[in-house]
C-alpha cells in the first residue's frame, strides 16, 4: 500500500510545475480583470479594449519608449515638421508621407487609401460617447457629426473628405485650424485597417451613400467587433467570450522584424487570489493587481515589483448622472423620492452633488487604500499637464456640510424621506469597491433614512450600463489619450465630452473656456483659463475627484524589455508587447 | 415496465408546464419595463423599449401573456444575457458541457464512496472505521465550499503546484481550439478520447481533479449517512437474521440481500443529489475559474442579467424533472413492488 501511494505522488510530482522556469518560454500570459469590449477601434474607448488593439493596429505615429512627447513614425514615413516641410507655414496643411512595404496580417499591401478610409471611418463612425471626436476637433472643426436633434449633418462626409486626401504616397490632413497636439492625438488614434477586408466583410464601403449604416453604429455590428486585421505585431487569433480570453498570435511578417514573443494571452480572472496563485506558479507572467492588493504580492519569490510608475490620470472619478435613464432601471429603487429609491433627476440638484462630495474621506482612503502612494487630485487636469493648479479649493469630509447641504436638496425633501439606490464598481477593481463602500458607509451615517447598496458587475456590462446612462453614480478613471490637459477638460466636462454625455449634463461656460484654452496658443493665458475651468468645476461638482496614484507592475522576473509609458493604455500592468520577451 | 416508463413520460409535459408557470408568476414581479429589457441587446434600444413591450405583449392578459412567452420558450427564444454577452440559448449551450463533465466526474465518485463506506459504516457499527466516517461526513457537510475550494486550491496549486484552476493549459487550449481537434460532445474528456489525444485528456482530467474533489467531499457525506442508516434498518430486520440463521457468510448477507434493499431509498437520492451537486458547482467553478454554467449563473445573478438568471433556472428545473423521471425508472428497477403498485 505505501508503495503504490508513494508511486501516485511520484507520478502526480512529476507532472507539477516548480513555478522558478517558464514552461512557455515564447508566450507571455497577462490575467486581468477586464474583458474588451470591442475590437473595433473607431468603436472602443475603454483601457481594456483599447491595450489590445494598441498591438494588433498601428497609428501614424508612436510615442518613442517612455516619452509622452518624442513621437517617431510608425504607419507614417517620417515625423512631419514645418521644417522637413510636413507641416504648413499656417499651422493648418499636414503632409505625411504614408511607409511603404508595410503588409496587412492577411498578407495584402498597406496604401495610402487604406490609411484615409480608416481615418475617415474613425471620424464617422462617431458611435455616442466614442473616441471619434479625438480627431473631428482638430480635423473637421467638431466634436461630433450629429446636430442637436441627434440626425447626421448633410455636409459632413464632403467635409471629412476635403480634409483627408491622399496626394500620391502622402496623406494630407487639411485643418481648419492649428490645432497643436494633433500628431500626439495620430500617435495613439486612427490606426489603419484594410479597407478592402472590411468591404468583403459588409463594413462600410466608403461611400456617401452608406454612411448613414455606419455612423453611430451597433457595437456588434461592425466587421471589426471580433475580428481583425492591422499591420500591428500581432494578429487577433481568438477572442473566446465564453473564457473571457484573447489570444494574439505573432505577426511573422512584420515590417520591423517579427516579435520575440510568438503568442500573448490577456485572460479574464476576477479572483485576485486566482491571480496570483497563478503568477506564484509561473502560469501567468503579470497580473493586474492595484495598490488595495500590494502586500499580498510582496515578497512572492521569482515575482517582482516595479513600484513608482507616474500615471497621466485621474483616477477613480465618481460622476453623477444629472438625468438617469429609468426605463428598465434597477439600479433607481422605488424611482421616487420615497426613501425606497430616487428620482431619475435625483443628481440634477447641485446640493445632492455638494451633499455627497462633502461626505467622504478623502485622505483616509488614500492612506487606507493607496497606502499613501497618491496625492490628492484638484480637478479634471492631473497634475503632470500644463493647466493644473495646486491651489485650487478641494472638497474634505465635512459631514455638518454634507447635512446642510441634503437638508436643503430637493426641498428638504431628501432629508425627510431618505432615498436608495445602487452603487455600481467594475468587478475585481478594489479601489473602486473600496471607494464604494466607503462612500456608503459615509452617507448612511449622515442619516439613517439614507440607503446606498454597492453591486459588482463585470467590465462589458459596466460600460454598457453608463453608455446607456443607466447608473445614477458610476466610478471610472480617466487616462490621457494624449499628453495635453484638452484631453481631460474635454472628455469629462464639455457638452460633447464622453462623460457628460453619459452623465446628461451641459454647462456652456464650461463649453466656453474649454473651447477657447484649446484654441489658445499663449501658454500663460491657457493656463488662466483652465484655472477658471478648475474653480468651476469645483463649484458645479459634476463629478469627484479623489487621488493621483502611482501604481505598480507585478510580474516574473523572467519578463524582459517591458516599459512604462503613462500614455498606453492600462499600463503599467497589460500594455504593449513587442519589446518584450522572457528568458 | 415499458407501461410505467411511458406513464411517466407522458406525465413529463405537464411537470414541465408547471415548472414553467411557476418561472413565469416570478417573472410577474418585474415590470414589463425589466422584462422588456431582456430581450435588449444594445443599450441605445432601451428607447424602443415600448415598441418590445408590445411585441411581447407585456401589458396583456396574463393567460395570454404566458402563451407568448410559452411560445417563445419552446422556441428557445430566452432573451439576450448581458453577462455572457450572447443569447441565453447560445449561452446555455456553451456552458453546459463543462458544467455536466464536472458535475459527472464528482456524481460517479461521491456514489461509490457513498455506498462502499456508508455500507462498512453499518456493519462495522461503532468501531473505529464508522468513527472515521462519521467525521469525514460531519467535517464535509459543515464545511462551506468556497472555503475548501480555495484550501485545496492553496495546497494542490499554490503549494504542491500539482493541480491548476481552469479547464486546460495552454497547449490544450490552443489544441483545443484548432481545425483538427474534433468538437463532437462539447465535453472535452470524451472529445479528447474519440479524437486519440491522450495527453490533452491527463491535462483536462488534471484540471478537473481539485473541483471535482470539493464537490465529492462537500456531498459525499449526506449519501454515506443515509446508506447506513438504511443498511443498519434492513440488517435489524427478520429476513436477515433468518439468513444469518441457516449459516449464511456475513458478506453474502450484506451483499446479496441487504444491499438490494438498501439501495431502494439509495437510488432515490441520487437523482437528487446529481442535481444538488449542478447546484453547487455555482461556488465551486467560481473559486476554479471552471467556464461553466454556475459561474455564469453568479455573475448573472450578481450583475441582475435576469435573463440569464431565467435561463439557467429553467435548465436546472428541466433537469430535475429528467432526474426525478430516471429516479422513478431506476426505483422500479431496484423494488419491483413499485412497478406492481
Amino acid at each position: 500500500m505505501k508503495k503504490r501511494l508513494l508511486a501516485i505522488t511520484a507520478i502526480l510530482s512529476l507532472g507539477a510545475g516548480t513555478g522558478s522556469a517558464t514552461t512557455h518560454p515564447d508566450t507571455f500570459t497577462y490575467a486581468t480583470i477586464s474583458d474588451a469590449d470591442t475590437l473595433d477601434p473607431a468603436w472602443a474607448y475603454d483601457t481594456a479594449s483599447h491595450s489590445i488593439m494598441l498591438n494588433i493596429y498601428e497609428p501614424l505615429f508612436f510615442f518613442d519608449k517612455s516619452s509622452t512627447e518624442k513621437l517617431v513614425p510608425l504607419t507614417a514615413a517620417k515625423i512631419p515638421t514645418r521644417e522637413n516641410g510636413g507641416i504648413s507655414a499656417d499651422g493648418k496643411v499636414y503632409r505625411i508621407p504614408i511607409r511603404k512595404g508595410v503588409k496587412f496580417h492577411d498578407g495584402t499591401p498597406m496604401t495610402p487609401e487604406d490609411v484615409r478610409y480608416s481615418i475617415i471611418r474613425f471620424l464617422l463612425l462617431d458611435r455616442a460617447a466614442g473616441p471619434s471626436s479625438l480627431l473631428l476637433e482638430p480635423i473637421l472643426g467638431t466634436p461630433t457629426t450629429r446636430d442637436e436633434k441627434g440626425a447626421l449633418k448633410p455636409d459632413i462626409f464632403k467635409a471629412a473628405e476635403k480634409a483627408v486626401r491622399v496626394e500620391g504616397d502622402v496623406l494630407v490632413l487639411t485643418l481648419p485650424q492649428p490645432y497643436a497636439p494633433l500628431l500626439s492625438i495620430l500617435a495613439s488614434w486612427g490606426p489603419v485597417l484594410s479597407k478592402a477586408w472590411a468591404v468583403k466583410r459588409g463594413d462600410w464601403d466608403g461611400a456617401e451613400a452608406s454612411l448613414p449604416a455606419l455612423n453611430n453604429l451597433k457595437k456588434e455590428s461592425s466587421a471589426f467587433f471580433e475580428s481583425s486585421n492591422g499591420t500591428g505585431p500581432f494578429k487577433l487569433e481568438r477572442w473566446d467570450r465564453k473564457t473571457k480570453e484573447v489570444i494574439l498570435a505573432r505577426n511573422d511578417g512584420y515590417w520591423k522584424g517579427p516579435a520575440k514573443l510568438k503568442r500573448v494571452i490577456i485572460k479574464g480572472i476576477n479572483e485576485v487570489g486566482t491571480r496570483k496563485l497563478m503568477l506564484q506558479a509561473g502560469d501567468v507572467d503579470s497580473v493586474y493587481a492595484d495598490r488595495s492588493v500590494y502586500s499580498q504580492f510582496q515578497n512572492l519569490p521569482g515575482v517582482q515589483i516595479l513600484d513608482g510608475q507616474a500615471t497621466m490620470e485621474i483616477n477613480p472619478i465618481a460622476f453623477f448622472t444629472f438625468q438617469v435613464s429609468a426605463a428598465g432601471n434597477p439600479y433607481l429603487g422605488s424611482g421616487k423620492l420615497d426613501g425606497q429609491g430616487i428620482p431619475a433627476d435625483f443628481f440634477s440638484d447641485i446640493d445632492v452633488r455638494k451633499g455627497f462630495a462633502y461626505a467622504f474621506d478623502y485622505d483616509g482612503y488614500i492612506k487606507d487604500v493607496f497606502g499613501g502612494k497618491g496625492v490628492r487630485a484638484r480637478g479634471a487636469i492631473p497634475k503632470s499637464l500644463p493647466g493644473y493648479n495646486p491651489k485650487q479649493a478641494i472638497y474634505s469630509l465635512d459631514l455638518g456640510k454634507a447635512k446642510e447641504h441634503f437638508q436643503k436638496a430637493w426641498g428638504g425633501k431628501v432629508w425627510s424621506e431618505g432615498f436608495r439606490f445602487t452603487l455600481v464598481f467594475n468587478s475585481g477593481n478594489s479601489a473602486r469597491q473600496n471607494l464604494c463602500q466607503i462612500m456608503k458607509r459615509m452617507i448612511e451615517s449622515v442619516n439613517p433614512k439614507f440607503t446606498v447598496d454597492v453591486r459588482a458587475v463585470e467590465w462589458p456590462t459596466f460600460l454598457d450600463a453608463i453608455t446607456s446612462s443607466k447608473l445614477p453614480i458610476f466610478v471610472m478613471g480617466w487616462n490621457a489619450d494624449y499628453p495635453d490637459p484638452h484631453n481631460f477638460a474635454f472628455p469629462l466636462l464639455h457638452t460633447h465630452g464622453d462623460f457628460p454625455g453619459r452623465q446628461k449634463f451641459s454647462n456652456p461656460e464650461f463649453d466656453k473656456i474649454i473651447e477657447a484654452a484649446n484654441r489658445e496658443t499663449n501658454l500663460a493665458k491657457r493656463k488662466q483659463l483652465y484655472a477658471k475651468l478648475q474653480q468651476l468645476e469645483y463649484e458645479f461638482v459634476p463629478h469627484m475627484v479623489f487621488v493621483e496614484q502611482y501604481r505598480y507592475r507585478t510580474q516574473r522576473n523572467w519578463v524582459k524589455g517591458w516599459y512604462h509609458n503613462p500614455v498606453f493604455p492600462d499600463s503599467p500592468y497589460g500594455g504593449y508587447y513587442y519589446p518584450i520577451s522572457k528568458q | 415496465m415499458a407501461k410505467f416508463i411511458l406513464k411517466r413520460l407522458l406525465f413529463l409535459p405537464f411537470v414541465m408546464l408547471g415548472v414553467t408557470a411557476l418561472l413565469f408568476a416570478a417573472l410577474q414581479f418585474l415590470s414589463p419595463e425589466m422584462r422588456a429589457s431582456l430581450y435588449i441587446k444594445d443599450p441605445r434600444q432601451l428607447s424602443a423599449l415600448e415598441s418590445v413591450i408590445e411585441k411581447y405583449g407585456l401589458r396583456k392578459p396574463l393567460p395570454v401573456q404566458y402563451g407568448i412567452w410559452l411560445k417563445q420558450v419552446i422556441k428557445g427564444d430566452l432573451g439576450y444575457s448581458e453577462t455572457a454577452k450572447m443569447p441565453v440559448a447560445e449561452a446555455v449551450k456553451a456552458f453546459f458541457p463543462a458544467t455536466l463533465e464536472l458535475t459527472v466526474a464528482a456524481f460517479f465518485p461521491i456514489l461509490i464512496l457513498g455506498v462502499y463506506f456508508g455500507t462498512l459504516s453499518a456493519v462495522y457499527k461503532d468501531k473505529w472505521l464508522d468513527h472515521v466516517t462519521r467525521f469525514v461526513a460531519i467535517t464535509g457537510y459543515s464545511l462551506p465550499s468556497f472555503v475548501l475550494g480555495l484550501l485545496l486550491l492553496m495546497i494542490f496549486y499554490g503549494k504542491l503546484q500539482w493541480f491548476p484552476p481552469g479547464r486546460y493549459s495552454l497547449d490544450v487550449d490552443l489544441l483545443t481550439h484548432s481545425e483538427a481537434f474534433g468538437h463532437y460532445t462539447g465535453l472535452l474528456t470524451l472529445d479528447c478520447i474519440l479524437n486519440g489525444q491522450w495527453k490533452a485528456l491527463g491535462d483536462v482530467l488534471k484540471h478537473l481533479v481539485l473541483p471535482a474533489c470539493t464537490l465529492t467531499y462537500i456531498s459525499v457525506a449526506l449519501l454515506l449517512r443515509i446508506t447506513r442508516s438504511s443498511m443498519l434498518e434492513e440488517l435489524g430486520k427478520d429476513y436477515i437474521r433468518t439468513a444469518k440463521a441457516k449459516g449464511l457468510p456475513g458478506n453474502v448477507i450484506v451483499k446479496k440481500h441487504a444491499l438490494r434493499n438498501t439501495l431502494i431509498p439509495v437510488v432515490t437520492l441520487s437523482s437528487l443529489l446529481f442535481i444538488n451537486l449542478l447546484g453547487g458547482v455555482v461556488i465551486t467553478e467560481t473559486v476554479f475559474d471552471y467556464p461553466g454554467i454556475g459561474r455564469w449563473g453568479v455573475v448573472a445573478a450578481q450583475q441582475l442579467d435576469i435573463a440569464g438568471v431565467l435561463g439557467s433556472t429553467l435548465l436546472a428545473a428541466t433537469l430535475f424533472v429528467l432526474a426525478n423521471l430516471v429516479s422513478d425508472i431506476l426505483y422500479a428497477v431496484v423494488d419491483p413492488r413499485i412497478r406492481v403498485g
